[in-house]
């Protein structure tokens, strides 16, 4: 079953580590060009559940997935290769992660290097193209030539971020991007999260329901490894039907 | 109850201790200290009687009084970097199957073997090289070759089995078990993170290896090289055994399948001819500069070490 309104369709989804079931029954429908937010506590299963969309959970040896995920309606474990899956599902993980050796213009065309033979010249277009995209164009274009290690962490984040968008991804997950960020690097980032749904679908862990609240349209509130709350994130916000979901946005545990 | 000891008595306890741990120390510096001394005065007969000759000569007569030492300390540092060049691509191969795509049972006696491998005695190398492994090479590699190429001068006849290209061979059995495990250790050392970037780029294994690990571990696999390079150059017994202990390389025959002798061959088949006492200076002068050129690689070792830990910091 798919339709234009769909774009990431999970169905039924469990997960382990080892004989330890970290997500239970998952099912949720995730629109195109929207921004969900994924909150819970602690070892609720939010990064194994982004970790399975685009099949990094099954990397460590002995975890497993079950149930279906389908993108634009193709089965993601069964129709597709993992690689084609993370070509076209894109990662930000917590700790931005620039590879030290390469540099800046490089990075963002890393994964552009992997699939086709394009020419200098059209690679140095892309590294721009998305640079500018991500706001740091201004900052790194003289020192393009720079190791990527080079940056301050915010701008790491933002070049991991051009890194995954040069891809043209369908859907871009972050893994709580900001959480080794200041303030100033955090509201950069969130812009960027809100302007990025123009183009794409994000997904976004965070620790911070405040954040959750300012950038997504959805939330999805997870607990112990099951999907408690899934919602438009003002209705998550300002009627949670679910006392769990409103003790956790409120700060009593978590 | 007994009586507390006083703090007085635990200070002194400390201080004998304290001293024992630096005589301990000190006794390492003193050993290298006279151990290098006396192969400089060990080798003055050779260093007056010879002069700079000893460096540059190419005959090696004890008869006619003639010493010189140039072939051997190219046999020596032929043979190792020979032998360092056919180890690099087993070892990567080893410590890259084994980081990233051995599982977990294979990886336990992966490494047995390889810490067995590098516990044999280089004694049963040397038996295992004259005995086995010279007489095929001689007959399947060595002939071929020599019958294919060999009118280029470093492939040529004839072909003698035991040789320095057969050293150097051995040397790298020998060799690769110090490269892999040292490998394995730094390519381990990869962060996680870095390879997630790649991997959720959609890399494959080995595009992750080759764009994020080994650029990572390149440093550490040249200092896992160097130590390679320094067992190379000190290994004596089983060299002595299949080299062939000619001066024939590679002056008088530049095929590496030319009989050869290494610095260390030199002395271990002629200490106890040695007679007179410029013979057993000439002797003493190779084993000082053997220390050189093995001082020389540490020192480059430690160097890259160096540079390697402080590129890890700034990760």
């Amino acid at each position: 079953m798919t339709n234009d309104s769909v774009k990431l369709d999970i169905l039924k989804l469990d997960a382990w580590f080892g004989d330890k079931q970290a997500l239970k029954g998952i099912s949720l429908r995730i629109k195109p060009k929207t921004v969900t937010a994924v909150i819970g506590p602690s070892g609720c299963g939010k990064s194994t559940f982004i970790r399975c969309i685009n099949r990094m959970h099954e990397l460590t040896p002995g975890n497993k997935v079950a149930g279906t995920i389908l993108l634009d309606g193709a089965d993601i474990y069964n129709d597709m290769d993992s690689m084609d899956v993370r070509r076209k599902v894109g990662m930000v993980f917590q700790k931005p992660n620039p590879f030290p050796n390469m540099s800046i213009a490089d990075n963002v065309v890393a994964g552009l290097k992997l699939i086709d033979a394009a020419d200098k010249k059209e690679l140095e277009e892309m590294a721009k193209e998305n640079l500018k995209a991500v706001g740091l164009w201004k900052e790194v274009e003289n020192d393009l030539k720079k190791s990527g290690a080079s940056l301050s962490g915010g701008q790491q984040q933002r070049l991991c971020i051009a890194r995954a968008l040069a891809m043209r991804p369908e859907i871009i997950l972050m893994d709580e991007p900001t959480s080794a960020l200041d303030p100033a690097s955090t509201a950069k980032i969130e812009e960027l999260v809100k302007a990025l749904k123009t183009e794409t679908t994000v997904i976004i862990i965070t620790h911070n329901v405040q954040q959750a609240a300012r950038i997504s349209d959805m939330t999805a509130f997870f607990y112990l490894g099951e999907l408690i709350e899934y919602d438009e994130t003002r209705s998550i916000f300002e009627s949670p039907k679910s006392p769990l979901t409103e003790r956790y946005i409120t700060g009593r545990f978590g | 109850m007994k009586a507390k000891k006083s703090s007085a008595h635990y200070n002194r306890q400390d201080a004998i201790f304290k001293s024992i741990l630096i005589s301990a120390s000190l006794l390492v510096v003193g050993l290298f200290v006279a151990l290098f001394l006396m192969l400089i005065s060990g080798s003055m007969p050779s260093i007056l009687g010879n002069g700079f000759g000893f460096l540059t000569g190419t005959t090696w007569d004890p008869g006619k009084g003639i010493y010189g030492a140039l072939p051997a300390i190219l046999t020596t540092i032929a043979t190792s970097l020979l032998a360092v060049a056919l180890a690099i691509p087993i070892a990567l191969g080893i410590a890259i199957f084994f980081t990233e795509y051995a599982p977990e049972k294979a990886k336990f006696s992966l490494t047995l073997f390889i810490d067995l491998l590098a516990a044999i005695p280089s004694v049963i190398f040397g038996i295992w090289g004259l005995w086995v492994i010279a007489p095929l090479i001689k007959t399947y590699v060595q002939q071929p070759i020599v019958a294919s190429i060999g009118f280029i001068p470093i492939f040529g006849g004839p072909a003698y089995g035991i040789s320095l290209s057969l050293a150097s061979l051995i040397l790298a059995m020998m060799v690769v078990p110090i490269i892999a495990s040292l490998t394995i250790e730094i390519i381990s050392r990869t962060p996680v993170s870095l390879k997630e970037g790649m991997i959720s780029l959609g890399a494959t294994k080995w595009e992750t290896v080759k764009h994020v690990s080994l650029p990572f571990a390149r440093l550490g696999i040249l200092a896992a090289v160097m130590l390679g390079l320094g067992r190379a150059l000190g290994e004596t017994m089983a060299i002595t055994m299949i080299i062939g202990n000619s001066y024939m390389w590679p002056f008088a025959n530049p095929s590496i399948f030319a009989p050869a002798t290494s610095i260390t061959s030199k002395i271990a088949s002629e200490f106890y001819e040695a007679t007179s006492a410029i013979y057993v200076g000439s002797l003493i002068e190779l084993s000082l500069i053997l220390l050189v050129i093995t001082l020389v690689t540490n020192a480059l070792f430690r160097y890259v070490i160096k540079k390697t830990n402080r590129g890890a910091r700034r990760q």
